[in-house]
């Protein structure tokens, strides 16, 4: 068998093989499941209503809030500021780089923490970073930011300090809470640090 | 899961050091196939030497397969690879022009550069050639800028044209090049060569 | 002294396998027409650093953190001229000449070579790549620019070759 019989039998018989194979389009998982499982224990993913009140007062321009619901559930109702990518699109090219980023802090939100769990279990295992889930949803953030409940007299003078912010939050936000007893006291909110991805450089060449 | 440095998987300060080990090889092989001999390279117009077409296509094949298959296994991530840009007018033209330094000069860059490390001096012209030519194209570029930037498709590639899958577009190259080579060796017969 | 080339079908393999190398390992194909480049605009950038830092051109390429020979195309080219040697030097046809076909003279082939050459450095920046970095690269990786490169450049070549075959044949 010569060389050139061979290239040729080898590169016949590849092409046929490779002509058989769908367009491969899939999109890779990045972490194993044993990384996955880690960080769902840590519950690192997490971040409360309070601190998102605060950054959205303090408007934070690191803050990016994503909406995971359906765009008429979006449409009565969104948080300010917040954009929609409905959980069942979230895998398209054109929000990519809304949630494959480095610069700002995504946090996820549906009505309870179902969905946005769910948009954020994606996102994880294909790699991306900087993506959160805000604790209780829009139901747990009505009840106690929009309509904070005061606090019984026996309770500990950090419930008040809570109760106090969530007031003036609400009616900064919008809310139908009253003025509050005290002025809001800054509560310095613990930002996750945003992972700093090295913008992926498009692939560079040429000649 | 490759390409490797741009995935980070091997620091970025290795790229050029791999630019080098690659040139070696890409040197090597392409003097070893002939192509430091402008005899050779012409020799395809004229139908005496097909050595051109025959690795030209085999190696674009190969590599073509080579990525494909990569991919179909998960060791390539083909979004990562670059894909150079369609600009279909200077495309054209620029072809036509470098089509006529092929047959005028009996070198390309890459070759050229080849044979002049083998001390072919009509190599080493010709690169001195390049350097002009390169000028030339940068002082007179504010007049050609336009057309230049013209008639962009991105990184558009041939199978989405004609939508078909990347291995079947792949496959129809292979039968294209085996036809080649075919008519190839045909004309080789036809046109024998003298010792060069 | 005979000398022997190796068989091209295993050269063009060989070849492909370098060119998926370069993909795998930095995410690029091969390329030639963009260290020449590198090099003019180094050039230029010396002898005339203010024409190079205004012109739409050069200025792409100079400034203050950009060096344009740490490129990859300029280090690749420097290993080819390593393995063109190599190789050469194995294969025993390591000698200063000047190729030629014996019906013309050295000096009419050497014109010719420096005609090729200014048009080939035109028409590689014009066409963003020459055989290697368009042409060969860009069929790998299955662009329209790869295929409209290529049979631009070998159509155009076949089309002139009957005009200059006293060169040659």
């Amino acid at each position: 068998m010569t060389v050139k019989n061979i290239v040729f039998i080898g590169m016949l018989f590849l092409g046929v093989v490779i002509a058989m194979v769908p367009e491969n389009t899939t999109k890779p998982y990045k972490l194993t499941a044993e990384a996955m499982l880690v960080e769902v224990q840590g519950a690192a993913e997490m971040v409360s209503a309070d601190d998102v009140a605060h950054w959205v007062i303090s408007k934070d321009p690191s803050l990016q809030l994503i909406d995971v619901r359906t765009p008429d559930e979006f449409d009565k109702y969104h948080l300010e500021g917040a954009i929609n990518i409905p959980l069942s699109v979230i895998l398209r090219d054109e929000y990519r780089d809304y949630l494959d980023q480095g610069v700002k802090m995504n946090v996820l939100y549906s009505n309870g923490t179902l969905i946005s769990h769910q948009a954020w279990m994606i996102l994880r295992q294909l790699g991306f970073k900087n993506n959160y889930v805000l604790q209780g949803g829009l139901n747990y953030w009505f009840d106690t930011i929009m309509n904070p409940q005061e606090p019984s007299t026996l309770a500990a003078n950090e419930e008040f300090a809570k109760y106090d912010f969530r007031k003036a939050a609400s009616s900064a936000l919008g809310g139908g809470g009253a003025v509050a007893l005290t002025a809001p006291t800054q509560t310095q909110a613990e930002k996750p640090k945003v992972v700093r991805t090295k913008k992926k450089k498009a692939p560079q060449g040429g000649c | 899961m490759g390409p490797l440095i741009p995935q980070e998987i091997i620091g970025a300060d290795w790229n050029l050091f791999i630019a080098f080990i690659i040139g070696i090889g890409f040197g090597f092989v392409l003097e070893q196939a002939g192509f430091s001999s402008s005899r050779k390279l012409a020799g395809m117009f004229y139908g005496y030497d097909t050595v051109v077409l025959k690795v030209f296509f085999t190696a674009a094949i190969t590599a073509m397969l080579g990525l494909l298959f990569f991919s179909l296994f998960g060791w390539i991530d083909l979004n990562l690879v670059y894909v150079n840009p369609t600009f279909l007018g200077s495309a054209i033209v620029g072809g036509i022009i470098m089509g006529a330094g092929f047959i005028i000069g009996g070198f390309c860059p890459g070759t050229s550069v080849c044979a002049a490390a083998i001390g072919k001096i009509d190599a080493m012209v010709f690169i001195g050639g390049i350097f002009l030519g390169i000028f030339v194209f940068a002082e007179a570029f504010p007049l050609i800028k336009d057309f230049y930037m013209s008639g962009s498709f991105g990184g558009l590639k041939v199978p989405e044209v004609f939508g078909i899958s990347s291995g079947v577009f792949a496959f129809l190259v292979i039968i294209a090049a085996l036809i080649m080579f075919k008519l190839g060796e045909l004309a080789e017969k036809k046109w024998p060569r003298e010792e060069y | 002294m005979k000398t022997s080339y190796m068989n091209p079908y295993l050269a063009g393999v060989l070849l492909g396998l370098v060119l998926l190398m370069a993909f795998f390992f930095s995410g690029r194909g091969l390329g030639a027409s963009g260290a020449v480049k590198s090099v003019v605009v180094t050039a230029v950038e010396t002898v005339a650093p203010e024409h190079a830092a205004n012109s739409l051109f050069y200025g792409n390429y100079v400034g203050e953190d950009k060096s344009p020979m740490k490129s990859w195309l300029v280090f690749e080219m420097m290993g080819v001229l390593v393995g063109g040697f190599l190789s050469g030097a194995l294969s025993g046809r390591l000698n200063w000449k000047v190729e030629h076909f014996p019906g013309i003279t050295a000096n009419r082939r050497l014109i010719f070579a420096a005609m090729g050459g200014i048009l080939f450095g035109f028409g590689s920046q014009l066409g963003r790549g020459c055989t290697s970095g368009s042409a060969l690269t860009g069929m790998a990786v299955l662009s329209v620019a790869g295929f409209v490169s290529m049979m631009a450049i070998f159509g155009t070549a076949f089309a002139l070759a009957y005009f200059f075959r006293k060169n040659w044949i």
